[in-house]
């Protein structure tokens, strides 16, 4: 969750750091070696790109398709323990490496299909999000005044919602699905961009090299999209990177609500929910969403704290 | 001394008589019908009723109110009479029905028609106490004129999940629960320690279709679902071992709920034939509504939608969203109102052993859940209804059937088995199809014997309740003029006959004598009386109870008498 704790201390960072103008590739190759430095970051990079890999070429790496149902066409039971050839499973039985769920479909099939829609749903609410939130937050900067104060108190009443609780009015409203679901976690992730974007405009937009761009005649078009945004987006790139794992993971508890996706959509959350009351009996099925779930998230959280890190400037030597 | 002696061989052969007279009615258990003999000699004395006697009426005066009493009179102190508005075949296996219970006229008076929490009857067990959220504690009644209890104490406990009963079980907590899961039965069979008692529930899980809502007011799209459904593949993977693919609305346990052809067997290219043939040779959308509630009927509510989704797109190319509803919105929309716009999952178990429970309900004048309804179908449920003889209304009962299969207002899936599990220490331990268990009947060689059921009773007083976990609690202490016999047929319990006029509409039944109810009031028929007072009549002081709404008094007898609007 971005708690508004985590949102304050970007805001500290932002305005603390001693944001310069300095672009261009020699910041990104230095930073770039930076997190290459850190264990975790690669770590976390690491799992991102196999999971993205995953779900691109998932009906290549899929055994079956996710919603088949294998009753008829092969002889299992629903719910059966997983069974790998290589480590000792009866090889005239067929191979299902995470078993098969109440459905009798494959759940290695699924899990690996899961990806495909946890991670576009991620990045689908992270961009949403981000584009409507360091708009409002960047405008809100700018202008100042009263549009301000009206922009950042509707913010704020946003943040005041536990925002798993906001998300589930929201799709209450709308009607569950994923696409809901997915406008739902975007409106209750922008306040955490509007409010980052917010403090960095407010600190960049006195710098020298701003104030020289106003004395040589330049608009206030020009001044904010091309002068204040730019040099605003790094704490930005951090918060979306670990703003795609808490969307993860709040489609996932939406589904598990029946609120996200609907069956027989293989989504992680809705087969977890699916499951659950088949613990002691078919742990394999509750297990294998719930470690994806897991994997992803710390995927995503690592590789931004690599990142936070490495685009850190108060941490250059 | 010689006088005593002739008194004594007089007495005893009185006794004999009385014995043989009264044990001739029959009772269908065997353990039962020793007990019992011994029992009756010592309890039931006929003698003259008390001509002072001043008897309770209920007169609904007229048939007008839509209802089915017309007038229940206490001729005299043992006989009460039941003036019906038409002709009822199924009056004896209504009247057995435990929510019909018997309780005294005072006390029901006492406690102003909501005895919630002290129930008084007349039962093998009286109520000691009910521990909110914990248990209810039976004691046994030692005065009882049926077969006394073994153990002194019964307690009925409750636990939601099916895993946590059997736990219970399984620790020795206690000696038998309801429902285990479907996965459990193999589980509790490969337990030596354990019992499986199948309960023949007969019940019915069936896709809805409320034919108002195109595509489904066209028979051929409801007929090409029917013969597209791969059945025998749900009831194979989602239900338990002794399930049966339903041939026929009605399980074939019920009288006549078999007769007529049985339901199509599949055939996908007839199927696409018949679709075609109405215009969506490519299949279309629709919604599949469904409650994520545990029944007999279906035990894995989720992943029979989700098989009759894939089955629906496999076969036809339909699209079917799954839509899950709360349970009581679910039964409002879909059932109550017919409202829901698609394919609806539903099942029904019976209440009382009669046809009419099951297609009346369903398929009756008057009911929405599956659109206009038909009248091919309704007006021969209404002649058969009203059809005392039986020889006649069986060819009804098989053509409606037939009508039934020919216009596919649903398709019938399934009749889930059902189970209870006991410790195998356990003796004489049943699962009726029927009514309730009895604990009496239960021995497990100790004091005291623990049945865990799903959930805690709403209220003890089960004139006004409805669901089986009150209805289970109540039966132990309240009994009502029949009762149902562990394999499921009527019996006389506190009437010990009830007999018909010709055409089935008068019913004279002669209370048992000599029982006493738990409190010491003696057992007559003003108690009888006041307790369908208390049920039937909504204008009567005595007609409060727990929520008020008395749903199956009002179901089963078509509407309360003086009921507003």
């Amino acid at each position: 969750m971005t708690s508004r704790k985590t949102v304050e201390a970007f805001e500290v960072a932002a305005t603390e750091a001693n944001l310069l103008e300095s672009g261009g590739a020699g910041q990104w190759g230095l930073t770039f070696r930076r997190f290459m430095g850190r264990t975790s970051g690669v770590i976390g990079l690491s799992i991102v790109t196999l999971l993205v890999l995953m779900a691109i070429f998932a009906p290549v790496i899929a055994p079956y398709g996710p919603d088949q149902v294998l009753i008829g066409k092969e002889d299992v039971r629903p719910r059966e323990k997983p069974c790998v050839h290589i480590l000792g499973c009866d090889p005239e039985k067929p191979q299902h490496i995470m078993g098969t769920d109440g459905n009798v479909r494959d759940e290695f099939s699924r899990i690996i299909h899961g990806a495909r829609v946890s991670l576009t749903l991620g990045f689908f609410t992270v961009t949403l999000a981000l584009l409507v939130g360091s708009t409002l937050g960047a405008l809100a900067g700018y202008i100042g005044g009263w549009f301000d104060n009206v922009i950042m108190r509707v913010m704020d009443v946003i943040l005041g919602f536990p925002s798993l609780l906001l998300a589930i009015a929201i799709v209450a409203v709308l009607g569950p699905g994923l696409e809901n679901a997915l406008i739902a976690i975007a409106i209750v992730s922008i306040p955490a961009y509007a409010r980052v974007m917010r403090a960095q405009v407010l600190s960049i937009r006195e710098t020298d090299f701003v104030s020289a761009s106003r004395a040589l005649g330049a608009n206030a078009r020009q001044i904010l999209l091309r002068r204040v945004v730019p040099n605003a987006m790094t704490p930005l790139v951090v918060l979306a990177t670990l703003g795609v794992a808490t969307a993860i993971l709040e489609a996932a508890g939406l589904s598990f609500l029946g609120l996200g996706a609907q069956p027989p959509t293989a989504e992680w959350g809705t087969m977890l929910a699916s499951e659950r009351n088949n613990l002691f009996t078919s742990p394999h099925l509750v297990f294998f969403p719930g470690f994806a779930i897991m994997i992803t998230v710390l995927g995503f959280n690592l590789m931004g704290d690599g990142l936070r890190d490495a685009l850190d400037p108060s941490l250059n030597r | 001394m010689k006088q005593r002696h002739i008194w004594f061989v007089l007495l005893l052969a009185l006794a004999l008589v009385a014995a043989a007279c009264s044990n001739s009615g029959g009772d269908t258990t065997t353990t039962q019908a020793t007990t019992t003999t011994v029992q009756e000699t010592t309890t039931t004395t006929t003698r003259a009723p008390d001509p002072d006697f001043v008897g309770r009426v209920i007169d609904a005066g007229g048939c007008d109110y839509g209802g089915r009493v017309e007038k229940i009179t206490a001729v005299d102190e043992f006989t009460v009479e039941f003036d019906l508005c038409g002709p009822h075949p199924a009056f004896l296996a209504q009247i057995a029905f435990s929510v019909f219970g018997i309780q005294p006229e005072e006390h029901l008076e006492a406690t102003g028609g909501a005895p919630i929490g002290d129930p008084v009857g007349t039962g093998p067990y009286s109520l000691k106490e009910w521990v909110r959220g914990d248990s209810v504690v039976f004691e046994r009644n030692d005065a009882y004129y049926g077969q006394v209890a073994p153990h002194q104490t019964a307690v009925l406990k409750w636990a939601t999940e099916s895993a946590g009963r059997l736990l219970e079980l399984q620790s020795g907590a206690a000696d038998g629960m309801t429902f285990p899961g479907p996965e459990d039965f193999a589980v509790i069979e490969a337990d030596p320690n354990l019992v499986l008692l199948n309960k023949p529930e007969p019940n019915i899980f069936y896709m809805g279709f409320t034919d108002i809502f195109p595509p489904f007011d066209d028979v051929r799209v409801r007929k090409a679902i029917a013969l597209a459904m791969d059945r025998q593949r749900i009831i194979d993977t989602f239900y338990p071992p002794g399930s049966e693919v339903a041939s026929h609305f009605t399980p074939c346990s019920v009288q006549f709920g078999c007769e007529g052809d049985s339901w199509y067997d599949q055939d996908v290219e007839a199927a696409k034939a018949l679709l075609a043939e109405a215009g969506l040779a490519d299949g279309f959308s629709t919604k599949i509504f469904y409650r994520d509630v545990t029944r007999g009927y279906l035990p894995t509510p989720g992943n029979v939608a989700a098989d009759i989704q894939a089955q629906l797109k496999e076969t036809l190319n339909i699209d079917a969203e799954i839509v899950q509803m709360e349970s009581g919105e679910f039964i409002q929309q879909c059932s109550s109102a017919g409202q829901c716009d698609g394919i609806h999952l539903l099942g029904w178990t019976g209440d009382y052993p009669h046809i009419t429970n099951f297609l009346d309900f369903h398929f009756g004048d008057g009911v929405v859940q599956f659109g206009n309804g038909h009248p091919e179908i309704y007006d021969l449920l209404t002649e058969a209804s009203q059809t005392p003889d039986s020889a006649v209304a069986g060819p009804l009962y098989e053509q409606a059937n037939n009508a039934i299969k020919e216009l596919v207002p649903m398709v019938p899936i399934a009749h889930g088995a059902t189970a209870f599990a006991t410790t195998s220490n356990v003796e004489g331990a049943y699962a009726p199809p029927w009514g309730q268990v009895l604990f009496n009947l239960w021995d497990n060689g100790t004091d005291t014997l623990v049945f865990v059921q799903g959930n805690e009773p709403i209220s003890l007083y089960c004139a006004d309740e409805s669901d089986g976990e009150s209805l289970r609690a109540c039966a132990q202490v309240v009994e009502a003029l029949y009762s149902y016999t562990p394999s499921g047929d009527v019996q006389p319990q506190l009437a010990t006959e009830c007999v018909p006029n010709d055409d089935l509409s008068v019913w004279t039944c002669t209370l048992r004598q000599g029982v006493v109810f738990h409190d010491g009031s003696t057992f007559d028929a003003n108690d009888v009386l006041a307790s369908f007072e208390a049920g039937l009549v909504a204008s009567s002081p005595l007609h409060t109870g727990n929520s008020g709404t008395f749903d199956y008094y009002s179901y089963l007898w078509n509407g309360l008498i003086d009921a507003e609007g």
